[in-house]
């Protein structure tokens, strides 16, 4: 490959965060996890750091636990291992959803957690399904660690909270209760190994026919994958009747700022996000009325 | 200009000493060595012409720096069978009508073999298309493909069961 | 699953005993064991990497190039630019042809002074390796001065339009005059008018082009690259100032053709590398340059006028066709034929009027892909037919079923087809393997759309097409065929195996076939426009046909038989129903040996030769003869997000005589694949000539995932003109898939989407309108 870089590989995490450490410009040093998006960038010339630091083999970065209410992932946990867990059913339909539907084997088998939330891309396919989830993140430096809601992690196209010498080490989530339900759903130009044109993730629960948690992340149709609070607050605290759940979808269409790209026009992007986010919403609301979690 | 350093690789259960630098990818690599059976088709994830099992997992050969990858196994298509003992899946291609052009064939035969490994040993077909989502073939329109692994899988079921 | 209809067979009484079997193709064992080079898996001692500096803009004036720093950089052995070339030029002319050119299609190799198309090639750079190649193109200056350019084929027509090629931006033009179309319009109760149009596609063969070139110790230019057409080397030699034999291009397996490798691609630029630095070099596209380095499908825009009695049949005929060029000819001149003698399908329309002209802009050139126009054709008359039996009240099939050609009625040249023409046949097996419809629910729909088609198989009469093949029995019994023909994934070299296998009466593994080499392979012709069994097939029947000959003669007086009852099979020869009276062949062969008796033919198979058509009505012969069939799909539409899902698909042709079904079905369910996506997903989208999808991530060919079940219907009028009655299925499989597609959907939807790709956004955008009764 063309692109000129040192590749430093730390035994531990210790050691990945040890080197983060005497990072001093930001663009001179990236953490690589599994790779299948920073090669791409490298080889693009779209970055050019001087030096990668391979975390995506540490296995301080690896492990799925479940226990006390909560699903925790390390950063470098693949999309296949989310996959093929025994206890998958047990994260949330909407992430394996996600999952079900990321790039092709190869890169499933590669790609890691922390990498599709920290590559930034507003298509990245495990942030709706993560954020409808209420997922939070540990960042870690040498100096300590800190843990914020992913809905705080990004703060612009490509850009988060995330500091040049902290390291995005775990990602956990309540582990979804009965009574609750998630669905995510891929708008894209194939069915196979797609980039997304509307990604939608919706999580809701209910108690005595009422809405006591409602969750809508969007993902492609704004520089970042996002929620959309006025529209979860339009449902939480009420029985979803077909027009309150159009009039959320609404408000989900109308928060969202989608560009017109190869893959599709601003204004479908737009009037798509309405149908998925009402379908989305309606399935899951039924389904927890028949007593079915999907 | 990137640092190289030398590493073992082993390709195919065979360890070999090579002069890598930091920034050569796997297929880069193994090109270089000789296992030229690894094709380059995109090079940035998008057609799995280039997948290799690492430690049994197929992957995409173009987006693995090499250095991420020492001491990890290294399997290409010719690691799989020979023309005197082909693997299930090599036999059941070539006589399916799996195989067109041929460029894509070892990387498919690596994705179908991670499935079988990893997956499932008796796939249905929508488990077959998603396990070669990731593989670009454009001369079959995939059927035979399918049809390939189908009966490989059942080959290899019988033969664990006499065994 | 492939329905081999037995009474479709018309000569019940030839029993093959190879031909038509699904036998395992003889280069499949190879490639699936990863043994089989290609051509970027050959390296040499001492050689280069090339790399190729390409204009970032579609249209401009090259002010400044200076290549000093980059022929300075440690490791760079070579830097050329259009001053550094003897001759500047190349022809682009009909590649493979034996004869003399056709056309004037010389261009420049590289920017001399004006750039008119994105990507066009600069300067090349050779260096020790790649990285260094690439870091001399980042040294290269240069500037570019934006010039208007012109990016649309109507635009093109204007007359302040830029001019990109000759006085006019007209590349070719055609037209067809048949009959009184005026009279036919006055005479028809119904005028249907509408207008389709395509897109540019890209071939997407997973194994960018690729080459290595040396100078050897003959002063022979060799090179061994991935290409479609050996007989490249003419133009290569002619743009370098050699002599002919001084060139040898040898092909290897091919990872994928389409057409896309028909023309000239990387050997050009290695030839003049090795040549200015006396070491090999090689060149390998990444797939960003594949997409900027050859030739793509050509848009077409195609109105149809058609006039219809109350009861269906077709009065008259009136087509418009405009096709994109982009800046040089290439194929553009006989994709346009191709589309313009298919352009009223596979129809009988005796009032006929068709104008068609290909345009030059500075988008990408185009060139030969699958289908070759006829293709565009057949999207546009197959939709044009639906539309019109929805005018008319009349059901789809039975519309077509009354304006079908039959066999001998005059297509839109006035030939008379000769061969069996089961059309209709391969259209009602078509549909009814469609079956049980399946059930719509919510948002969902579902259609079924048919398209038939008539596509050519063979080269332009014109051209005086040939090929040579070459048969000979070793002194061990075994067979060696040897034929310049490519081999592109369709089984090509198989095909010539299990013929001379039927003819010789040898097993496929006794046969070791050579093939694509310039200069020791007997020249065959470019593997292309569905002529590789036709031609090069006839050829290795009549080389084989003439060894069994002299064998059989040897064999008869070695029973005191009559010739004709000698018969081959199992690597021995007998006295036909007398396998008492036995030899094998290997002793055979040493006593013709022993006599000298000649145990090898080389042959020369010649296609049909004619004139060109009359320039002022069209009327002649174009191809020696057609393929035709039918192609039937059912899809489900989220009427709501406007995704298609191609539930069934089913292609019904008529294939003369399948040599080996398991291919055919290769050729049908591949074609069918590349049918679907060019339907629904795939665009090159240009920006005013700027390429927005260059990765295989942004253009979008069929998945696993995408790709339905493909049923093949195969049916054997033996009636062709290809070995034992073959007909071509290599580019008809293709044919009607897409307009099969465009049918099922509006059918599901109630309206038509005129342009393809049919994406959500359209079927959305198209609903809409209808709903709002726009």
């Amino acid at each position: 490959m063309y692109a000129e870089f040192d590749l430093l590989t730390p035994a531990a995490v210790g050691g990945a965060l040890d080197e983060l450490a005497k990072v001093e410009n930001e663009e001179d040093c990236m953490p690589l996890g599994g790779g299948t998006n920073l090669v791409v960038d490298l080889r693009a010339r779209a970055v050019a750091p001087k030096v990668l630091i391979s975390v995506g083999r540490l296995s301080g970065l690896r492990g799925i636990e479940l226990g006390e209410g909560r699903v925790s992932m390390g950063g470098a946990v693949t999309v296949s291992e989310i996959l093929r867990h025994p206890e998958r059913s047990r994260f949330g339909p909407a992430l394996i959803g996600a999952a079900q539907v990321f790039a092709g084997q190869m890169v499933r088998n590669t790609a890691t957690i922390a990498g599709n939330i920290c590559c930034g891309s507003p298509a990245a396919d495990l942030v709706p399904p993560l954020l409808a989830l209420d997922a939070v993140v540990r960042l870690e430096c040498s100096a300590g660690s800190r843990e914020l809601p992913l809905a705080d992690y990004f703060t612009g196209y490509k850009s988060s909270v995330r500091k040049p010498n902290e390291l995005l080490t775990r990602v956990w989530w309540p582990e979804p209760p009965a009574g609750s339900a998630s669905l995510f759903y891929k708008l894209a130009r194939r069915k196979g190994d797609a980039i997304t044109v509307v990604g939608v993730a919706v999580s809701l629960a209910r108690e005595n026919g009422i809405c006591t948690r409602a969750r809508i992340a969007l993902g492609a149709v704004a520089p970042v994958v996002e929620r959309v609070r006025p529209a979860e607050a339009m449902l939480e605290g009420n029985a979803l009747e077909p027009d309150l759940i159009e009039a959320a979808a609404r408000a989900a269409a109308q928060q969202s700022s989608p560009i017109d790209d190869v893959r599709a026009s601003g204004k479908y992007r737009r009037q798509q996000v309405f149908v998925l986010v009402r379908r989305l919403l309606s399935r899951a609301w039924r389904s927890l009325s028949e007593g079915d979690h999907p | 200009m990137s640092p190289s350093r030398t590493m073992t690789l082993a390709v195919n259960g065979r360890p070999r000493q090579v002069a890598v630098a930091a920034n050569e990818t796997l297929l880069e690599t193994l090109r270089g060595m000789g296992a030229v059976e690894v094709k380059s088709g995109c090079e940035k994830g998008d057609c799995g012409a280039c997948a290799v099992l690492l430690d049994g997992l197929a992957v995409d050969s173009c987006l693995c720096l090499t250095w991420t990858v020492a001491q990890r196994a290294v399997t290409t298509v010719k690691g799989l069978g020979t023309a005197a003992d082909p693997h299930p899946l090599q036999t059941a291609f070539a006589e399916r009508g799996a195989v067109q052009c041929g460029y894509c064939t070892p990387g498919f035969i690596i994705a179908a073999k991670s499935l079988l490994d990893n997956d499932t040993d008796d796939p249905g077909e929508d488990e077959i298309r998603y396990a070669l989502s990731g593989n670009f073939c454009r001369c079959t329109g995939y059927n035979k493909i399918l049809d390939a692994v189908t009966e490989a899988a059942q080959v290899l079921r019988e033969e664990a069961g006499v065994q | 699953m492939t329905d081999t209809r037995s009474e479709a067979r018309g000569d019940a009484n030839v029993a093959f005993r190879q031909v038509g079997k699904p036998l395992t193709r003889i280069d499949a064992p190879g490639k699936a064991l990863g043994k089989t080079p290609y051509a970027g898996d050959y390296a040499m001692p001492d050689m280069l990497h090339a790399k190729v500096l390409r204009a970032p803009l579609p249209s401009a004036r090259l002010k400044h190039l200076d290549v000093t720093k980059a022929r300075a950089h440690p490791g760079v052995a070579c830097v050329l630019t259009f001053k550094d070339l003897e001759k500047g030029t190349v022809a682009t002319d009909i590649p493979g042809q034996t004869g003399f050119k056709r056309l004037n299609t010389d261009q420049q190799i590289l920017v001399e002074e004006i750039v008119r198309y994105q990507g066009e090639p600069i300067a090349l750079v050779a260096a020790e390796t790649v990285a260094i190649a690439e870091r001399a193109i980042d040294l290269i200056a240069f500037e570019l001065e934006p010039m208007p350019g012109v990016y649309d084929m109507f635009e093109a027509m204007k007359p302040d339009a830029p001019r990109v090629f000759g006085d006019d931006n007209i590349v070719a033009s055609y037209k067809i005059r048949k009959g009184d179309v005026e009279a036919g319009f006055a005479a028809a109760h119904v005028i249907v008018e509408n207008t389709f149009s395509t897109q540019h596609i890209e071939h997407a063969f997973v194994e960018p082009e690729v080459g290595l070139a040396w100078v050897d110790e003959q002063e022979v230019v060799n090179i061994r690259s991935s290409t479609q057409c050996i007989e490249h080397f003419r133009n290569i030699a002619e743009a370098l100032g050699l002599r002919q034999s001084k060139v040898r291009v040898r092909g290897a397996m091919v990872g994928g053709g389409f057409g896309g490798k028909s023309d000239i691609t990387v050997e050009l630029y290695l030839a003049l590398l090795t040549r200015a630095t006396g070491r090999p070099v090689r060149l390998c596209y990444s797939r960003e340059e594949s997409f900027y380095g050859h030739g793509k499908r050509h848009p077409f825009t195609i109105s149809h006028k058609t006039g219809f009695t109350r009861d269906g049949r077709i009065t008259a005929s009136k087509i418009d066709i405009t096709s994109d060029s982009g800046p040089y000819a290439y194929m553009s001149p006989y994709v346009l034929i191709y589309a313009t003698e298919a352009g009223p399908g596979p129809y009988l329309v005796e009032n006929l009027h068709i104008d068609s002209r290909c345009m030059a802009t500075n988008n990408m050139f185009t060139t030969a892909f699958r289908g070759f126009g006829a293709t565009q054709a057949c999207i546009a008359y197959e939709q044009q037919m639906d539309e019109a039996a929805k005018v008319l009240g009349i059901d789809r099939l039975e519309l077509r079923r009354r304006n079908f050609l039959k066999t001998g009625d005059p297509i839109a040249t006035g030939f008379e087809v000769k061969s069996a023409v089961w059309t209709e046949r391969c259209m009602d097996l078509a549909w009814e393997a469609l079956g049980e419809c399946t059930e719509a629910s919510g948002p969902v729909r579902i259609g079924r759309g048919i398209a038939a088609y008539q596509q050519a198989y063979g080269r332009l009469v014109w051209l005086h097409d040939t090929a040579e093949g070459w048969v000979g029995i070793e002194l061990d019994g075994t067979v060696v065929v040897r034929s310049g023909m490519t081999d592109i994934g369709a089984g090509q070299t198989s095909s010539l195996a299990q013929i001379a296998g039927e003819v010789l009466g040898v097993a496929m593994d006794t046969i070791t076939v050579y093939n694509s080499d310039s200069s020791t392979t007997p020249l065959a012709g470019t593997s292309s426009a569905t002529r590789g069994l036709y031609m090069s097939g006839n050829a290795v029947r009549l080389a084989a046909q003439a060894v069994r000959g002299r064998l059989g003669e040897r064999a008869a007086r070695h029973f005191g038989a009559e010739p004709g009852e000698i018969d081959f099979a199992d690597s021995t020869v007998f006295v036909a129903g007398d396998r008492e009276r036995s030899i094998s062949l290997r002793e055979l062969v040493a006593i013709c040996a022993s006599e000298g008796i000649h145990r090898a033919e080389l042959a020369i198979f010649r296609a049909p030769f004619g004139d060109k058509l009359d320039p002022e009505t069209g009327q002649g012969q174009v191809h020696p003869d057609y393929t035709f069939g039918a192609h039937a799909v059912e899809v489900a539409v989220d009427t709501e997000t406007g995704e298609v899902t191609i539930l069934k698909s089913i292609g019904a042709h008529d294939v003369g005589q399948a040599l080996n079904p398991e291919a055919v079905e290769g050729q049908i369910e591949g074609g069918a694949a590349q049918g679907h996506g060019y339907a629904l997903s795939e665009e090159l989208i240009y920006d005013e000539g700027r390429l927005l999808t260059p990765s295989l991530s942004e253009y979008l060919c069929p998945t696993s995932m995408d790709s339905p079940r493909v049923q093949s219907i195969i049916l054997e009028s033996r009636s062709g003109l290809g070995p034992f009655g073959a007909k071509g299925i290599g580019e008809p499989g293709h044919t009607p898939a897409a307009p099969a597609v465009a049918n099922a959907v509006a059918d599901a939807i109630g309206v038509r989407v005129f342009s393809l790709p049919i994406t959500p956004e359209k079927v959305c955008a198209a609903l809409e309108a209808a709903n709002s009764g726009a």
